[in-house]
């Protein structure tokens, strides 16, 4: 027992670390940090590489990459990336972190190589010296992480109460604007923050490699555990934050004593206990009515920030069929319409796969895109559309495209619990919850022999119509066109008016006589459908239910690739399909091998880049195109290609096409 | 005109009521014990000092906040628990200190969102099933619609989206939308700030209109004390979360205390320095 | 000095002297919405300026500009000889401004001590002796001094802002509704204590909900309304007729 109690302290001891890190970035910088585990990781990795793989003792390499490369990589994102994100929405501040957590690991990769063996050690020499006391073996490994936390907390504490850093700092969490009015450069201690957590992040992350390995998913497991903590600790408590992640570290390693090593269930219970205690903090903090963001600074800092969101000027008006707009989407989506027809087997059937992604993502733009909230579960609704509409066509004998359409129903019940649980959490908890929820599932229901199957998942059958790729490719595309009509049809309809009402007005629409309520399930039911029926012509494409690819990390890529593209254009929800898959086709077919995670890194990198342009690439591109076009006087553009078609999706009233008629007149 | 009396011949029931309001945040007493009156087709002014907890008791009136203590009544039955939405639906309106706009709408459609609330409420879920957001508006809708526009004089705004527009736009967006739901009673939070002379008299004129025309119920908070006693038939003068007197305008206008609330001459009449930060002007 | 200045009216100068703010055409948005359109004045050293307006008038967003914590979207801003426009609150602070926010200008989880040493975060100089000032200006707050500044009164945060100014010796100090909602006898001890910074040459602009207080104790005064300059002169010329016509407020009567 008091083993079990020893190992599950040095656990919780690491989660504990990373937990002080995500909450010291939080407070002082409001960026909720999705990247903590990929950043950790990359530390490690260096660590590794001066430890492991140059040969340099342990004592150096541990200055160097904790005292050197880990403030350095921390104030290098700060300036690259945190500082400009103070002051962006909900949504870019997670979608820019996840970017960085996507971009992050496949650069490492790219420098340090890639790592097939992910036994690593820690900062203990190897072989481990073992004591006893009390009878119970304790390993240098877990002395070393006790060890590190006391240091921590001890310097922590220190720094913060005694010195005058820490008082700026202090100060800086409380008020930033009142910082900067009695002299001190925020900038300046928010980049010292970001760069001694990140040494955290990083000490955590090396003390993590040796139990959990040196890998990308066991530094994002650290992260999760380390929300799961940091919920419970209200996003700000650094010793409730503490005392969660160590109470999380014993309960995961004492309940293993009383579980069958050998058994399934084990294999999926021990995972999910840092989700089962984030989704009690968060049930227990709903339930005092206390889960709303904790507001950023004082009432002067609110008071002086600039009413951020949309953008303004003229809204297009209602346009007709010669509107140009619709009429150059027209011919993107004919080009879209002929891939099927003119490409190569191969990559037809990357387009198909792209198509069907392309529903999926639709679910987005839907809830995110419309209903301003940040889901990151949808991959997993359309897990559960595929693994839905497997079993009832495999083993109840339904036609397939019945089995997608109203199985998808049945998942919408879930979409709409989870709307209804989160309704009055504010925009991080819903992230938060929505992932939780996301990784439950994936653990607990997908794992599941009977879905699982050994990574294959259950035969899902293509209409008998349409086994042909190309003839399935014009069936997903129709179903895309349908549903994007839908769409249309709800943005244009009184419904859709009175969800964005809901979306920037919450009082304001409860006092026009709106109920949030019903406008929140509406958006949560649509969008969950949206990505069941995804999910159900995923698993058509694939033949198979393939429950391995619904994972909610995958998910984050998907929201990353869609948001980099613009999450409120239904174009752009095509785009990102297909690019999702044919891009990383292009570099597989004709680049190197080391290449291959190119496409994953500059996914990652263009969702960086919504922090510094909200509105995703297209619009970016038809501003682009309409800066050139206003230098040339309104010169002609071809009008095929990229950009113009990018121009056309963005769906901007004044985007490049209105400028290319008018020069054309 | 006398509408708020202490007498007690019975009064017909009032659109709106406030009896014995009481709303503490933590220690501090935002509203003490507040009564508020505003009978069928009347303009009724609110002023006080900032903090003085004008907002707070909007919020309690319009649902959004739920008081300690005290009741609200609407058109005679208690509306003390129902929610912002169901005292909306009994004819209750307001706009807001700082505009609550929706962002991505145009202005046209904040006006045609509240016409539908009023109107066809049916077509939030009936749109859906039947491809109304391809059908045009109805010809009434429009004309409504048109017709508030112009009185507020936002015509050429109509297609602007609502983050681009001035506060001053906004405010008037804002008192369009409240009136797009013909409303019975409409409370106004500050509707003059941000808006110049010129456009003041005009929203001041259009309020009048609508008031005889459709015996709407007005409460006016305002600082522009000018613009409440000019307009109102009773002034309630709200201090420290107290309501120290309610009278005409001429009775407001020569009250000492109400003097010493405004310009700190003479001692005000309490010591309660710690109540005033609940609004953030 | 520069040629910005020969375009603004000179009638606030005296003795010739340089002044020690002068701003011309300073214009301030808060996203598309503007709140400031051309506001010019020059203040000299060792004057007290008002500033008086309406609720939304534009006083807080000119303070708000001054110190740099809003981005002024035109305009020039000089401060003590130099160009101070669009610069980060930290320059503008350690350059010898200080704005005593509106509202409870203190970090409320710091203690009073903790407020008062971040007061001091520019002024290095013998924070000993600047700590005793404050506590020997308000007494009050050396009894408090371990005690978190969120859960003192009002009144006290008021005073611990204003202390956070005066320990300090700056060129100016923007005060803005230092009054507001404090019971009058602090109202008293908070014009004393202004009153004693102006006599130690520190020049003040006030922010007032009471104009009349304000105008009994300033040098200048400027009336703001919409965004606008509507009036400036000397204090006393500022009449009940003129603060009528100009504020609304109460005056009515």
């Amino acid at each position: 027992m008091l083993q079990y109690l020893f190992a599950g302290l040095a656990l919780g001891a690491i989660y504990a670390i990373a937990s002080v890190a995500l909450v010291a970035t939080y407070v002082s910088s409001g960026v909720f940090n999705f990247a903590l585990g990929s950043m950790a990781f990359t530390v490690a990795r260096f660590y590794y590489f001066l430890n492991t793989e140059s040969g340099w003792p342990i004592l150096p390499s541990a200055v160097v990459s904790l005292g050197l490369f880990a403030p350095a990589l921390g104030a290098v994102l700060y300036w690259l990336l945190f500082r400009h994100l103070r002051l962006r929405s909900p949504l870019i501040k997670v979608v820019a972190t996840i970017g960085l957590s996507v971009a992050l690991p496949p650069a490492v990769e790219l420098v340090f190589g890639k790592l097939t063996n992910v036994t690593a050690p820690g900062l203990a020499p190897v072989p481990l010296k073992v004591f006893h006391p009390f009878g119970a073996a304790v390993n240098m490994d877990q002395i070393m992480t006790y060890l590190g936390l006391v240091v921590v907390l001890v310097l922590g504490i220190a720094v913060l109460q005694y010195t005058d850093l820490g008082l700026k700092v202090r100060a800086l969490v409380d008020s930033e604007a009142l910082t900067s009015l009695s002299g001190v450069n925020p900038t300046r201690v928010s980049l010292g923050v970001w760069a001694v957590s990140t040494v955290l992040t990083g000490l955590a992350g090396i003390l993590l490699a040796p139990t959990a390995g040196l890998s990308v998913e066991g530094m994002t497991y650290l992260m999760a555990a380390a929300f799961a903590a940091v919920v419970a600790a209200r996003l700000n408590g650094l010793a409730t934050a503490v005392a969660v992640a160590l109470a999380m570290g014993v309960v995961t390693t004492v309940i293993q004593r009383y579980l069958d090593p050998e058994s399934a269930l084990s294999a999926q219970i021990v995972p999910s206990i840092p989700f089962a205690f984030m989704l009690l903090a968060l049930l227990y903090h709903a339930w005092r009515r206390r889960a709303g963001e904790p507001p950023a600074g004082g009432a002067l800092d609110r008071a002086i920030r600039v009413a951020g969101g949309a953008t303004g000027g003229p809204a297009p008006a209602r346009r007709g069929l010669a509107d140009p707009t619709l009429i150059a989407s027209g011919v993107a989506l004919l080009s879209v319409a002929a891939l099927p027809l003119v490409l190569p087997e191969y990559w037809a059937g990357l387009t198909a796969t792209g198509l069907a992604l392309a529903i999926a993502l639709l679910s987005y733009t839907l809830v995110t895109g419309e209903g301003g909230m940040i889901w990151l579960c949808q991959i997993t609704f359309a897990g559960m559309g595929a693994v839905l509409s497997a079993e009832l066509a495999t083993y109840h004998g339904w036609p397939p495209l019945l089995a997608v359409f109203v199985g998808a129903l049945l998942i919408v019940v879930v979409g709409a619990v989870i709307g209804l649980l989160t309704i009055r959490l504010g925009d991080l908890y819903v992230a938060l919850v929505t992932l939780t929820f996301g990784l439950l599932v994936q653990t607990l229901l997908f794992t599941r022999d009977r879905f699982y199957n050994f990574g294959q998942g259950t035969a899902m059958p293509r209409p008998g119509f349409a086994e042909d790729t190309r003839v399935f490719s014009y069936l997903t595309l129709g179903t895309f066109l349908l549903l994007a009509l839908l769409i249309v049809n709800l943005r244009r309809s009184t419904a859709g008016m009175a969800m964005r009402a809901v979306r920037w007005s919450e009082d304001g629409a409860r006092t026009l006589g709106l109920s949030v309520v019903q406008m929140k399930l509406l958006v949560s039911a649509l969008a969950t459908y949206t990505a069941a029926v995804g999910g159900g012509f995923l698993a058509m494409n694939s033949q198979s239910s393939l429950p391995d690819s619904y994972n909610v990390f995958s998910g984050l890529v998907w929201l990353a690739v869609l948001v980099t593209v613009g999450s409120r254009s239904l174009m752009a929800a095509l785009v990102a399909g297909l690019s999702f898959h044919l891009f990383p086709g292009v570099f597989q077919t004709y680049l190197p091998t080391g290449w291959a995670e190119v496409p994953v890194l500059l996914f990652g990198l263009g969702a960086v880049m919504v922090a510094k342009d909200p509105d995703g690439i297209l619009a970016v591109h038809a501003r682009q195109l309409r800066g050139l076009l206003a230098r040339r006087g309104g010169g002609l553009p071809q009008p095929s290609g990229r950009p113009a078609q990018a121009a056309l999706a963005s769906g901007s009233p004044d985007s490049a096409v209105h400028q290319l008629t008018g020069g054309d007149r | 005109m006398n509408a708020v009396s202490t007498s007690p011949v019975p009064a017909p029931p009032a659109r709106l009521e406030a009896v014995g309001v009481t709303v503490r945040f933590g220690g501090l007493v935002a509203l003490n014990k507040v009564d508020l009156r505003i009978p069928p087709g009347s303009m009724v002014g609110l002023v006080g000092p900032n903090g003085a907890g004008k907002s707070t008791l909007f919020a309690v009136l319009s649902g959004l906040l739920r008081p300690n203590e005290g009741r609200v009544l609407m058109g005679g039955g208690d509306v003390t628990r129902a929610t912002p939405q169901a005292r909306a639906r009994r004819g209750l309106s307001r706009t807001f200190q700082r505009p609550e706009l929706f962002s991505g709408l145009t202005v046209r459609e904040h006006l045609v969102l509240g016409d539908r609330v009023r109107h066809s409420g049916d077509r939030i879920w009936r749109d859906l099933l039947t491809g109304g957001g391809f059908r045009r508006p109805s010809k009434e809708e429009d004309e409504r619609v048109d017709r508030l526009l112009e009185a507020l004089h936002l015509g050429g705004l109509q297609h602007r989206e609502a983050a681009g527009l001035s506060l001053g736009a906004g405010r008037l967006v804002e008192v369009a939308r409240a009136l797009a739901v013909e409303p019975e009673v409409l409370l106004l939070d500050e509707p003059s700030s941000g808006l110049d002379m010129r456009e003041t008299e005009e929203l001041a004129a259009t309020l009048r209109r609508v008031v005889e025309e459709r015996g709407l119920s007005l409460l006016l908070v305002e600082h522009d004390v000018d613009l409440v006693l000019g307009m109102c038939d009773t002034v309630n003068v709200l201090d420290f979360g107290a309501m120290i007197r309610s009278g005409t305008p001429e009775e407001i206008r020569s009250d000492p205390a109400v003097r010493a609330a405004y310009l700190g001459e003479e001692p005000a009449p309490r010591d309660a320095e710690a109540k005033r930060d609940e609004e953030d002007a | 000095m520069s040629e910005s200045e020969e375009r603004m009216d000179c009638e606030a100068r005296e003795g010739g002297a340089a002044p020690l703010l002068s701003v011309a055409d300073l214009q301030v948005r808060y996203g598309p919405a503007q709140a400031l359109f051309d506001v010019s004045f020059e203040l000299a050293a060792d004057t007290t300026l008002a500033v008086l307006g309406a609720n939304g008038a534009g006083k807080s967003t000119l303070a708000r500009a001054l110190s740099g914590l809003v981005p002024p979207s035109g305009g020039r801003i000089r401060f003590d000889g130099r160009d101070i426009t669009a610069k980060a609150p930290d320059v503008i602070r350690r350059a010898g401004l200080v704005h005593l926010p509106e509202g409870r200008g203190v970090f409320p989880a710091l203690t009073v001590q903790e407020n008062l040493r971040m007061g001091l975060a520019v002024d290095r100089a013998d924070r000993k002796a600047a700590l005793e000032r404050a506590f020997s200006i308000f007494p009050v707050l050396a009894q408090r001094h371990r005690q978190r500044a969120g859960t003192l009164s009002g009144g006290e945060q008021q005073m611990l802002s204003l202390a956070r100014a005066l320990m300090v010796s700056p060129r100016l100090v923007i005060a803005d509704e230092l009054s507001l909602g404090l019971a009058p006898r602090l109202v008293d001890v908070v014009f004393e204590n202004l009153q004693r910074a102006r006599e130690a040459g520190v020049s003040v602009i006030m922010i007032e909900q009471f104009a009349h207080r304000a105008l009994g104790f300033a040098d200048r005064c400027l009336i703001l309304q919409r965004g606008v300059v509507a009036w400036s002169g000397p204090a006393e010329a500022a009449g009940d007729e003129l603060l009528h016509r100009y504020l609304g407020e109460g005056t009515a009567a």
